[in-house]
């Protein structure tokens, strides 16, 4: 068994040569397959205003309105008619006011508890008042609002998914 | 001296005992020296790490799920950044198994390894055969494409035919009595939990056999001379696999680049007539059904595998001499031999006969189309949720051209038609011309009865720049951009001067004896038109064609208004895109 050290030690070298080259081969592509979906919107809904409910069923008490996209783009499907999220609806003096129902601290749906007359997160009890102002809670911001118009007697919605988490409003 | 590596080395090694489990894995004497010869059985390890990472890879993009499956398929192979290569390695990784698989099962037997006390290392070896075959044979259907969906259902088909309990075998294996979810869920769970279990758990028992009985050496050499050549695995034979390693990788990434991956069918279509086509390691038994029909055909089908497989089970005992060389095993390798060969030529001749037959050749490539068309509107539109075929459904115009094949191309379209033929360029300028100077012509009302009676319109009278002012008139109620508003305008002063004017309304809904023109052309015009000929201020009593508002509902009339609509700008070659 014994051998010249110089080819021992060059054959130990070109195998760790070639199994690492094999290796690379292998590993660059898979990050990049692997980190496809990073930066790229995969899912897509189609982005008109959507129409969420008749303008005069919404009065000073918020109405929760589930919101559905006429087509969704998700990866390979492509699905109509599908929930994207809902809004709370409420109307004062200066008209009628959308509210993204999705807990701007990290993304629970909110609720309306009546009895205190305030948005809450079931999650980790950010409470919101009626406007949507921040009230207590960890959230860092007030409930989000979303776009809309009334066309035709029908509020019509555009449906915004904000990032979660933080003080400012950004979209997702 | 400190020396930081050692130090760690020692903390871990000391927590570990990593060092003595690498002598134990690398400083294995190779009795006879190290050889290019036992390279094989390294190389199927490594494409099996490789099969396992792609197939990792895979999963993270995969969908197994009838509806789901061959979108995302698609998905991975045209979208996802090197999808296409990963799928590829995969995909040709399989081959290279068989591949390899065959070259070791070779080498063993010329050099005699399976026999006494290598008897249990060999049957783990055949067993794991089975296996490489298994994943092929599941693999091949996952991606629910037209390929692997006809190819598997001959192979449930075959199961379907065991004596006694085939309804009950081949609703187990496809999971129900049809094609569906349970087909895929159930190959994908034996394709990525239950075969990759049993296969690592036989690859470690024939690596442990493997490791407590050594190599087995070329015949003839002295056990003085085999014990003077040893050498150590690592490096001596390591670098040796590993060599061989990079070269079984470098082919299959090669074959991966040439070929452009793996491809893909047409989703999988129950209603289409697919040639189906097993991969290539499964011609062999592909050509041989052919030559049997009636029940011989179930006796070979399920005959044939499990008397090969018999036979290589059975070869240690049959062959139990001690002495290794071939000259002395003559029968035993003419045995193995005679069944590579047969399977070579079944498998050559399987090839040939596709090769010769053009109508085949035909049918692929329009499959070939077909193909590239759902991977198209599956990249363009996406795939909706009714899953893979409902991919067509997305194509511009389909809804359109469905509800025309169905309630419109018998009589405006074709030889056989009775009313005037609509299709591209139908209300462009040059139609009109036609219509205004044969109304009568063939392609025109010439079919209709209208034509017969003296209700018919007469040719036009106007000739030259009257003419053309007055298409330029009727062409301009279409709304189409591009109409001459000034043109009109005189082709209206002309319309009022000619017998025109005598039958034609063409302000407002006024009924006249023949179709008002106000808008004649629009897609609002046509979708009132195409409700209701019958209306007043279109045919009234003249009316030929069908109510279609009895049959159609609001959303159909409008799609098929906007149709024609289309087809006045359009060229045979732009509807002929439509299909491509």
């Amino acid at each position: 068994m014994k051998q010249a050290p110089d080819r021992r030690r060059f054959l130990k070298v070109a195998t760790c040569a070639l199994g690492g080259g094999i290796g690379a081969t292998v590993a660059a592509p898979a990050v990049s397959y692997l980190l496809h979906p990073v930066g790229r919107r995969t899912v897509t809904a189609s982005s008109e205003p959507i129409d969420a409910i008749a303008a005069d069923a919404i009065g000073a008490e918020p109405v929760r309105v589930p919101l559905r996209a006429r087509m969704l783009r998700d990866a390979w499907s492509a699905t109509s008619d599908v929930p994207l999220g809902a809004a709370w609806l409420r109307r004062d003096e200066r008209g009628v006011h959308a509210l993204s129902a999705v807990c701007p601290h990290l993304g629970c749906a909110v609720g309306f508890d009546r009895r205190a007359g305030e948005f809450r997160c079931p999650c980790h009890d950010s409470a919101f008042a009626v406007s949507g102002e921040r009230r207590s809670g960890p959230s860092e911001r007030g409930l989000d609002p979303l776009p809309l118009t009334i066309e035709d007697g029908r509020i019509m919605i555009t449906w915004i998914r904000f990032r979660s988490g933080g003080s400012s409003r950004e979209p997702a | 001296m400190y020396n930081p590596r050692v130090a760690v080395g020692d903390w871990l090694n000391e927590r570990t005992g990593y060092r003595r489990a690498l002598h134990v894995a690398l400083e294995e004497p190779v009795v006879g020296g190290a050889s290019f010869a036992y390279v094989m059985g390294s190389v199927l390890v490594f494409l099996l790490v490789m099969q396992t990472v792609t197939g990792a890879l895979l999963a993270f993009y995969y969908s197994p799920s009838a509806s789901d499956a061959w979108g995302s398929v698609a998905y991975l192979e045209d979208q996802v950044t090197l999808g296409w290569f990963i799928r590829g390695l995969h995909h040709h990784g399989a081959s290279a198994m068989v591949i390899c698989a065959g070259l070791h099962m070779l080498q063993v037997v010329i050099y005699g390894a399976y026999k006494r006390p290598r008897e249990v290392t060999w049957w783990v070896g055949v067993m794991l055969l089975g296996l490489i075959l298994a994943f092929a044979l599941t693999g091949y259907l996952l991606p629910w494409d037209q390929t692997g969906y006809w190819a598997t259902k001959v192979a449930t088909g075959i199961a379907g035919e065991t004596p006694g309990a085939g309804v009950e075998v081949q609703a187990a294996l496809q999971g129900g009595n049809e094609y569906g979810n349970l087909t895929l869920t159930r190959f994908f769970a034996l394709h990525v939990f239950i075969l990759p279990a049993l296969t690592f758990g036989l690859v470690a028992v024939h690596v442990m056999l493997f490791r407590k009985h050594g190599v087995t050496p070329r015949w003839g050499r002295s056990a003085a001379e085999l014990e003077r050549t040893t050498q150590p695995f690592w490096p001596d034979q390591l670098f040796r696999d590993v060599a061989a390693m990079a070269v079984a990788f470098a082919a299959l990434v090669g074959w991966t680049l040439y070929t452009g991956g793996a491809g893909l069918d047409a989703p999988a279509d129950p209603s289409s007539n697919f040639d189906a086509r097993p991969e290539w390691y499964f011609r062999a038994l592909f050509q041989m059904l052919k030559y049997f029909s009636g029940p011989m055909e179930t006796v070979v089908a399920l005959g044939a595998p499990v008397l090969i497989g018999g036979v290589l089970f059975a070869l240690p005992v049959l062959d139990r001499g001690a002495d290794r060389s071939p000259r002395r095993r003559v029968v035993a390798l003419a045995l193995v031999l005679a069944g590579f060969a047969a399977t070579g030529a079944l498998t050559m001749i399987s090839f040939r006969a596709d090769a010769a037959d053009p109508a085949l050749g035909e049918r692929e490539v329009e499959s070939e189309r077909l193909a590239r068309r759902a991977r198209r509107l599956a990249r363009e539109h996406g795939v909706p949720a009714a899953g893979g075929t409902a991919v067509y459904t997305t194509a511009p115009w389909y809804q359109a051209r469905a509800l025309w094949a169905e309630h419109c191309a018998s009589c405006h379209s074709g030889d056989e038609r009775k009313g005037p033929l609509i299709g591209p360029g139908y209300n462009s300028r040059a139609w009109i011309r036609g219509m205004l100077t044969t109304p009568s012509g063939d392609t025109y009302f010439g079919r209709t009865k209208l034509a017969k009676t003296e209700d018919a319109m007469p040719d036009a009278e106007a000739t030259g720049a009257d003419l053309d002012a007055l298409i330029e008139m009727v062409y301009a109620e279409s709304g189409a951009p591009d109409a001459d508003r000034a043109l009109a305008s005189r082709g209206a002063e002309v319309f009022a001067d000619q017998p025109c004017a005598d039958c034609h309304e063409r302000t407002g809904e006024d009924s006249s004896s023949g179709p008002n023109l106000a808008g004649r052309g629009s897609p609002a015009y046509l979708r009132s038109f195409i409700a209701d000929t019958s209306q007043p201020r279109f045919f009234g009593t003249k009316h030929q064609m069908s109510r279609f508002v009895d049959e159609l509902g609001p959303a159909e009339l409008t799609v098929l208004a906007d149709w024609v609509v289309w087809l006045r700008t359009a060229t045979d070659d732009d509807v002929a895109r439509l299909d491509e």
